[in-house]
């Protein structure tokens, strides 16, 4: 081979063409092959997916009054990587002023190396930009500040069990902020953006791009006005009896709202972290009572449903003492014969014993699950317990005489408020809510709750048979003459039943006192409860449901038939004498 | 030299030719790299408004809260009870009684309202 030029030439042409050959290989299998593998590993270096955070819908009353709302904070957070070690101690000096932390705590945390160390949550925004600017001037870097929202609740305490709160991480955990979470958490969004060496946004390279639904508003059916009402009277009985605990509600029969819930002890939304467990219960639906002589309405209703009497049959009552199953049962009184009708009005125990015997005690167990215990009610509220009611086969034999006094059963209070606003509702038993509707932030309407009929309990002469005798208990022939409004006819049962034991049996001197009632009592508009627990009276005798809890009552009802404007019947106001009570209080029913 | 005169003459339509190619080239360029930083200086500013306007917009929400805070209802209960706020007493012609005012009790009488005034 002769190496003239010509052949150099084209050497060196095909040496040129395989390299070139060789990097345009190389180019296409890169930008082919491997475009996949290396433009991830690009993007995870530029590219990451910026969270655009959904806001949390807001809670309001009936009336729109807002109950839970949220305000703008930061998070204060330290990457330590960004920190040169010189400037730590300066750090800390600065930090452990701005943020009122233990400075050693704080050297030890900007000492280590840890890229994400939360300083401080839920920070005002007006500090943090102060903050921010000394951090500024003393040429800090490596503390940066995330944008967050603090759940605020404008009215504190009150109703702090229905409303419930978050956690930290915006979740509810209690109350409607949990039960409604789904529809208050909202959807965040998302944004992919590129960012440059500094860390700063390349907006020229923004990518896809979902925005955030903010969380729908929820509204309750509680009127904070009413709330308010119930409140106030449930510290003053707090302040005058000193119960253990306390619970009262307020229920619309016909649709199911509740317009108000109250328990104590209760405890500040806003300073829920110091609250106690004990505090945060929301009696209403997690505690169980006996019901005591409240539960009467069911064994009455029962057997008038039943047709096995009639309002008027008369029943004897043994002169209040009756020998059965081998156990003596007392009345309060020697009662002889006693209609139907005034067996409630006196609230005789022998009475409403023979009434459930008359029944049976299978069909007696199927009215009281009809009225709906021993099941949840199914209201918005977490945490709801059953109750306790047993199956006749686990029943003794005295039980048959027991159940019917609102003995060895135990309802919620919510249980026993509904059982009554299923007879005022002519007999139809309404799912409790206390959430109205859920609305989109600029009103659209999301989810409307409508009255939920369970099912018919008892005809609707029955309930208004068994309203009828309810009415002679708020008189001055009943257990609860104090529970009345002038103006007004109410229908009412007082209970008072003796504190179980946690250890068995009963706590000898305590008491849960209860009233409950409707009113008016033709066409009612609201049912209210209200029960103590162990309130201390200034005299043993006077610790009873009609003589506290139907005061109470009372006072509620009057003051709330006047918010909701009903009118009055002339003919029935008239002057309450004083002492009536004494005459008629020596029942412990 | 006559040979060399012919070598080099210049073929004055292909050099324009190539005169205006490039300079469009490099127009085309620079109007590249122009477009290129204004889209980044836009960018930056819109960066720099979306930011403004989240700062807006929470200093809209902080006042929003403050003023629910403020005309919430334990909040207005408070200033009332401070003194702060006076309610203007309803005339006796507005007022519609439910229950009459009641005789002074004997001493020690159970009532059935014993805690009337407590509650208020």
């Amino acid at each position: 081979m002769r190496w003239n030029g010509r052949t150099r030439c084209a050497l060196v042409c095909i040496c040129f063409v395989l390299l070139f050959s060789a990097f345009s290989f190389r180019l296409v299998y890169l930008q082919l092959v491997k475009h996949d593998e290396y433009a991830g590993l690009a993007a995870e270096k530029h590219v990451y997916k910026q969270p655009i955070y959904a806001e949390r819908g807001v809670i309001t009353d009936a009336n729109g009054e807002i109950l839970a709302h949220n305000i703008p904070v930061e998070i204060v957070v330290a990457d330590t990587s960004h920190l040169t070690k010189e400037k730590v101690a300066e750090a800390v000096a600065l930090l452990s002023q701005e943020l009122k932390l233990d400075p050693d705590e704080l050297s030890e945390k900007l000492g280590s190396d840890r890229h994400y160390i939360v300083l401080k949550r839920d920070m005002p925004t007006s500090a943090a930009d102060a903050l921010r600017t000394k951090l500024r001037e003393q040429d800090l870097h490596g503390i940066y500040f995330e944008h967050d929202a603090a759940r605020l609740y404008l009215n504190g305490s009150m109703l702090c069990h229905v409303i419930g709160f978050t956690d930290f991480d915006h979740k509810g955990i209690q109350g409607v902020e949990a039960s409604m979470d789904e529809y208050l958490r909202g959807q965040d969004g998302y944004r992919y953006i590129e960012h440059d060496r500094a860390g700063q946004e390349i907006v020229l390279y923004r990518g896809q791009e979902r925005a955030a639904r903010d969380g729908y508003q929820v509204h309750l059916g509680i009127d904070l006005n009413l709330q308010n009402i119930v409140e106030n009277e449930i510290d003053a009985a707090v302040r005058e009896y000193s119960p253990q605990k306390a619970t009262i509600i307020l229920m619309r029969p016909q649709t199911g709202e509740i317009l108000a819930m109250a328990n104590r002890p209760a405890f500040d939304l806003n300073q829920r972290n110091t609250a106690k467990p004990e505090q945060m219960k929301n009696r209403a639906v997690i505690d169980m009572m006996e019901p005591g002589s409240t539960f009467k309405i069911v064994t009455a209703a029962a057997a008038l449903n039943e047709k096995k009497v009639r309002p008027d049959t008369t029943i004897f009552c043994e002169n209040g003492v009756w020998n059965y199953g081998g156990r003596t049962l007392h009345d309060h009184r020697p009662y002889g014969e006693l209609s139907v009708q005034n067996i409630l009005v006196k609230s005789s125990n022998i009475g409403a014993a023979k009434l459930a015997l008359s029944l049976g005690d299978q069909k007696f167990y199927e009215y009281i699950r009809r009225f709906g215990f021993g099941e949840r009610t199914g209201v918005e509220l977490p945490g709801e317990i059953n109750g306790t009611i047993r199956p006749p086969q686990n029943w003794s034999k005295i039980s048959i005489t027991r159940i019917p006094m609102g003995h060895e059963v135990a309802v919620t209070p919510l249980q026993m408020t509904v059982a009554m606003a299923t007879i005022a509702n002519g007999g139809k038993l309404v799912t409790p809510r206390v959430v109205k509707s859920i609305t989109t932030a600029e009103g659209k309407t999301v989810s409307e709750f409508s009255p939920s009929v369970v099912r018919q309990v008892i005809l609707p002469e029955t309930a208004k048979q068994i309203g009828n005798a309810l009415r002679g208990v708020v008189s001055d022939r009943g257990t609860a003459a104090a529970a009345a409004v002038p103006g007004f006819v109410i229908a009412g049962k007082t209970g008072t039943a003796q504190k179980v034991d946690p250890h068995g049996g009963y706590e000898r001197g305590k008491y849960v006192v209860s009233f409950i009632g409707f009113l008016p009592a033709d066409h009612p508009e609201f049912v209210g409860l209200v029960v103590l627990d162990d309130a201390k009276t200034s005299k043993p005798e006077l610790n009873y449901g009609g003589l506290v809890a139907g005061p109470i009552f009372s006072r509620i009802a009057e003051k709330a038939a006047r918010y909701l404007d009903l009118a009055p019947q002339p003919d029935l106001i008239k002057p309450t004498a004083p002492g009536r009570v004494a005459s008629t209080g020596a029942s412990r029913h | 030299m006559r040979r060399s005169t012919q070598l080099n003459r210049l073929n004055a339509a292909s050099l324009a030719r190539w005169v205006v190619m490039t300079a469009l080239l490099a127009v085309a360029g620079l109007s590249y790299v122009y477009l290129t930083l204004q889209l980044h200086w836009l960018g930056d500013r819109q960066k720099a408004l979306e930011t403004t306007l989240a700062g807006l917009r929470k200093q809209n929400d902080v006042a929003n809260v403050q003023i629910a805070a403020l005309t919430s209802r334990s909040a207005l209960q408070r200033r009332l009870k401070e003194g702060y706020l006076k309610m203007v007493p309803i005339t006796d012609q507005n007022i519609v009684r439910l229950a009459p005012i009641h005789p002074a009790p004997e001493e020690n009488a159970i009532r059935p309202v014993a805690n009337d005034q407590v509650g208020k």
